[in-house]
C-alpha cells in the first residue's frame, strides 16, 4: 500500500522533507538538545544526516516527513527503515525547544501511526527512546506504545524499545 | 506548492548506462563495502552504515543537484559500481569520483563512466575544475585518474581518512573539444 507523501492534522501539515528544511534541521541536530540522538554533530554530519532522510524516501518510497506550523519546518516525523529485515522505526523530534509542551509531536506522531497502521497497512512499528528522554517517554505512552524486554540495537546503546501494533490496547 | 521530488539524469556511454542508485544495487555496495575491497573508501563498514551512506549518496542529488550514478553495464544489465560529481558540506572542492565493484574491475568501466561525469560537470553544470580524492596506496584509482588527464597535486590530511592524495582534472578549457563531443 502506497504511504502519503503528505498528512494533515487539525494544526500540522506533515510533508516530505525538502532541501529548504536544511538550515532548521541543522540548527537542531548541532544544538544541545540532540543530545538524546547521540548529539550534536558538526554542519558537515548534518548535511549527511539530512542528505540521507531525502535518500530514505526515493529508495524505499516512504521516510521522515517535516511537521510544519503555518508553512515553517518545526520537526520531523516518520518511520525508518534502514535494514529491510527489521521492522520499520517511528521517529520524532521538534526542532527547537519553544515549539515544546504543545502536543505537535503527539498530534504528528498519532497521524503517522494511524495512516502506516491504518490506511498502509503495516502490522507492527518500532519506537526507541532513551530512558531519560522524559518528553519522548510521555508521547510513547501517550500513542499507546508497549514497552518490550528487546536489547537496544548497537548503534543507539541504552535505549528502551516500545511496540505499536494494530492490536486494541488494553 | 511543494516540490519534493528531483530528477537524476541519465547518460549513456559505449558500454555503460549512468543512471539514478536504486535499491538493488544496494545489495551489492553492502557486500562490496563489508570487504577488504573496500578499504580504500572507507569500509569496510556494516551493513546498515552502507545503507546510509548510498541513501545519502542519493539525498546529495537533491541538496546539490549532482551526484553519484549507478552504473549499469549495457550487455548485462549488471550493477558495476558507481561514478559520480560529489561535494557535500564541509568537502575540500568539487570532487569527481568512482568507486567499482569488483567484478568490474580493470576493464576500463571507471574511466569511461568518470569520463561523462567530468563532461557532465564542464558542460551541463559548468564547473571549471575538479579533483579526486585518492588513498595514497589505491593504484587502481590512480591509474584511472592518469587516464583522465588528472594529475598529482598534493597530500591533504583528512581527520576522518587520513593522509589523502589530490589529484587535479584537466579543466574545461584544456580539454580539447570539451566534453560530451569528445568523448562520443
Amino acid at each position: 500500500m502506497t504511504v502519503a507523501s503528505v498528512i494533515t492534522t487539525p494544526r500540522l501539515r506533515l510533508r516530505r522533507p525538502e532541501p529548504s528544511d536544511l538550515p532548521a534541521y541543522t540548527a537542531y541536530y548541532m544544538g544541545p538538545r540532540s543530545h538524546f540522538v547521540r548529539g550534536p554533530y558538526t554542519k558537515a554530519q548534518c548535511f549527511e544526516k539530512f542528505a540521507t532522510v531525502l535518500g530514505h524516501w526515493q529508495i524505499r518510497r516512504f521516510g521522515r516527513y517535516t511537521i510544519t506550523l503555518e508553512d515553517r519546518p518545526i520537526g520531523h516525523v516518520g518511520p525508518l527503515m534502514i535494514e529491510g529485515d527489521k521492522a520499520p522505526e517511528l521517529t520524532w523530534t521538534l526542532w527547537d525547544g519553544a515549539e515544546e509542551g504543545n502536543g505537535y509531536a503527539t498530534e504528528a506522531a498519532a497521524a503517522v501511526r494511524d495512516h502506516l497502521l491504518g490506511e498502509a497497512g503495516w502490522t507492527l512499528l518500532e519506537i526507541l527512546v532513551q530512558p531519560d528522554n522524559a518528553a519522548s517517554l510521555a508521547v510513547a505512552r501517550k500513542l499507546g506504545a508497549v514497552l518490550t524486554d528487546q536489547d537496544a540495537p548497537d548503534w543507539y546503546p541504552g535505549c528502551l524499545t516500545f511496540h505499536l501494533t494494530t492490536e486494541p490496547m488494553q | 506548492m511543494t516540490v519534493t521530488s528531483f530528477s537524476i539524469p541519465t547518460l549513456e556511454t559505449e558500454r555503460l548506462i549512468l543512471r539514478a542508485l536504486c535499491e538493488d544495487d544496494i545489495a551489492f555496495e553492502k557486500a562490496f563495502l563489508a570487504s577488504d575491497d573496500a578499504r580504500f573508501v572507507g569500509g569496510p563498514m556494516p551493513p546498515h552504515r552502507a545503507w546510509r551512506s548510498m541513501a545519502m549518496m542519493i539525498g546529495h542529488w537533491a541538496l546539490r543537484g549532482f551526484g553519484f550514478w549507478a552504473l549499469e553495464e549495457k550487455k548485462t544489465g549488471q550493477y558495476m559500481g558507481r561514478v559520480g560529481l560529489w561535494y557535500p558540506d564541509g568537502w575540500l572542492e568539487r570532487e569527481i569520483g568512482w568507486t567499482l565493484m569488483p567484478h568490474a574491475w580493470g576493464k576500463g568501466f571507471a574511466t569511461e563512466a568518470a569520463l561523462a561525469s567530468r563532461a557532465h560537470a564542464y558542460d551541463v553544470l559548468g564547473w571549471d575544475t575538479a579533483i579526486s580524492q585518492i588513498a595514497p596506496e589505491n593504484e587502481g584509482s590512480k591509474a584511472v585518474a592518469r587516464r583522465l588527464g588528472a594529475s598529482f597535486e598534493k597530500h591533504h590530511e583528512d581527520p576522518e581518512y587520513g593522509t589523502i592524495e589530490i589529484w587535479r582534472h584537466l579543466g574545461p578549457d584544456a580539454l580539447v573539444n570539451g566534453g560530451m563531443e569528445a568523448y562520443a
